[in-house]
């Protein structure tokens, strides 16, 4: 068949939805052949510390089991968001393949909503199996609600938008690898997820406010447990500021031009 | 042309083949003091295939970046019929199909999964991609490839499926840069008719490449960019005009030999690794063959050739470069 050139500039909400399912499919293909690892990784390390926390204690708390099982959760998100992205980002990077990728005729904030779905497709199975054995090994009575979708639908976006201003705002790939693995570093060592933000010295706990990991903790943990939940409309108003933020932040870098 | 996918921008002041022009006026790129590009102005025609030749750091790649809104111009204009690609790089993107010089990110993807993606993004209707991805795998001879994993393709293969991924639903502007890298001479000739049909479907098509020798035979028009300027542009034939009546020598120096002195009848020469190429006029053909067998028994060269002038002998006299086939192989006699 004859092809003829395209002289179309496409704009508008159909262009947006075909835009986004063509890059879901690309990312989806892109990740085939490390798809199953990737699962596999993040169900070990959820399960991992679900059941690694419990050895610290000769008898685990009730309160430190219901962090652990509670922010597990939370950490399978936010490690998808982190290490995922930047990874795959910096490879392409070294590769000289980035320039294709960013010469691609799709909208920026609609290849972000296509990347988000795909972190949400690797991390919440992950999540799910990690929160199912928490409940067995401690014998939780988890209080699911509804809310449960909300704060796993933000929690992984702005885990998702912040990996993704990394991957992309970063020109260097090492040092894009660099600052995603101090964050993971801060985000096990010194972000209120796994313990309460009682334990840390006050001037952290301070700190932590400003930064997203703990907000991520309190909307998933209060989905999970009963109330009362203070603060809880101000985790989400934080986590949606920096969802935002680090998406404007990916696009203007991506839209950068040199 | 139908469109496929909710509300377009399109001209409105019809689409006639000169209406899509694509054009470069006066674009100069700096990176602090160093001009990668520097003034360069260039009209490449619908339907048209031009060359865009030099050697690394010409600044060849910087241009087409700024085409497809990878990078900014200092100063000047690229437009694409009435798309002002500078000011607006979302229609850079999906009016110009881009084949990088890098590997194409296709690793994961099947052959024929790839190109059928490559054209749904860039808006392609799914049955007509899915027929011209068919027909670019039997033109490039790539059947057996057709459901491989980019991981298991060859340089070759692989370039080539990326040249599909560009194809399959070409933009008004076709870039390739250094779309025969690694390809087989066979298949080589196959792409460059595809390329060739790009052209008559009304695609301009530019093509970045530092093979002189394959550009003399493809390209309608070409420039020659040199310390980011355009030194030349014409036709090829045009560009040769210059060496008519004049034969190419081509002398292949023993390893650690200095430069010989020409003889007067000779142009100024080019060295560039063992390679000492000048010119000589036809009349001198005799002299200039016992000139180098005089050399080699001296032991200061180990060979020689001596043919017609071609596209090289110019790009060598504007570039003092050698173009990339002759660098490692040397003359053949």
């Amino acid at each position: 068949m004859t092809a003829v050139p395209s002289s179309i500039v496409r704009h508008g909400l159909r262009r947006s939805w075909h835009d986004y399912a063509s890059m879901l499919r690309w990312h989806l293909a892109s990740l085939r052949i490390w798809m199953a690892l990737v699962a596999i990784v993040q169900v070990l390390s959820g399960v991992g510390l679900v059941l690694g926390i419990a050895l610290f204690f000769r008898r685990i708390p009730a309160s430190a089991a219901l962090y652990v099982s509670t922010g597990v959760p939370v950490i399978n998100l936010v490690m998808i968001g982190l290490i995922l992205g930047p990874q795959l980002v910096a490879n392409e990077k070294t590769a000289g393949s980035y320039d294709y990728l960013r010469a691609m005729p799709v909208s920026r904030s609609v290849n972000a909503a296509a990347w988000y779905t795909v972190c949400l497709v690797n991390g919440v199975p992950a999540m799910v199996v990690s929160l199912g054995v928490a409940s067995l090994r401690y014998s939780l009575a988890l209080h699911v609600t509804a809310m449960l979708v909300p704060a796993v639908l933000l929690t992984a976006l702005s885990a998702t938008m912040l990996g993704y201003a990394i991957a992309h705002a970063i020109s260097n790939a090492m040092v894009t690898a660099m600052v995603a693995q101090v964050l993971v570093f801060v985000v096990f060592g010194f972000s209120p997820i796994l313990f309460p933000i009682t334990q840390m010295p006050r001037w952290l706990g301070t700190l932590n406010w400003w930064f997203p990991f703990r907000h991520m903790a309190v909307v998933t943990r209060a989905a999970l447990t009963p109330g009362p939940h203070p603060g809880l409309t101000t985790s989400y108003a934080v986590l949606g500021a920096w969802s935002v933020l680090c998406a404007a932040l990916a696009g203007r870098a991506l839209g950068r031009r040199l | 042309m139908a469109s496929q996918l909710g509300p377009e921008t399109a001209p409105t002041a019809g689409r006639t083949a000169e209406y899509w022009a694509f054009q470069v006026d006066g674009v100069t790129k700096r990176f602090g003091a160093l001009a990668a590009n520097d003034n360069i102005t260039l009209r490449v025609e619908p339907g048209e295939v031009y060359g865009l030749l030099g050697p690394n750091g010409a600044g060849k790649s910087t241009l087409v970046k700024q085409a497809i809104g990878l990078m900014m111009p200092t100063s000047g204009r690229i437009m694409l019929g009435s798309f002002d690609l500078v000011a607006d790089p979302d229609a850079a993107r999906q009016l110009c199909s881009y084949l990088p010089q890098a590997p194409m990110p296709i690793e994961a993807f099947k052959a024929r999964e790839a190109i059928e993606l490559a054209g749904r993004i860039r808006g392609g209707d799914r049955h007509e991609v899915r027929a011209r991805t068919e027909d670019l795998i039997e033109a490039l001879d790539l059947g057996e490839w057709r459901n491989a994993l980019g991981a298991k393709l060859s340089g070759g293969v692989k370039r080539l499926v990326g040249f599909c991924m560009a194809a399959v639903r070409p933009g008004r502007l076709v870039i390739l840069d250094e779309p025969t890298n690694d390809v087989d001479p066979l298949r080589r000739r196959l792409l460059w008719e595809q390329i060739r049909d790009l052209g008559a479907m009304g695609c301009s098509v530019l093509l970045v490449t530092h093979n002189v020798l394959e550009a003399e035979k493809s390209v309608d028009r070409l420039a020659v960019l040199f310390g980011g300027r355009i030194v030349a542009e014409g036709t090829p034939s045009s560009l040769k005009a210059a060496d008519r009546s004049h034969l190419r020598l081509h002398i292949m120096l023993a390893p650690g030999t200095e430069t010989p002195p020409l003889p007067v009848w000779a142009a100024a020469p080019t060295r560039v690794g063992h390679n000492l190429i000048t010119t000589i006029a036809e009349d001198e053909a005799a002299a200039g063959i016992e000139w180098a067998k005089t050399l080699i028994d001296q032991g200061v060269a180990e060979e020689y050739a001596l043919g017609a002038t071609t596209l090289e002998d110019a790009y060598i006299r504007l570039t003092s470069h050698l173009s990339e086939d002759v660098d490692e192989e040397g003359p053949t006699k």
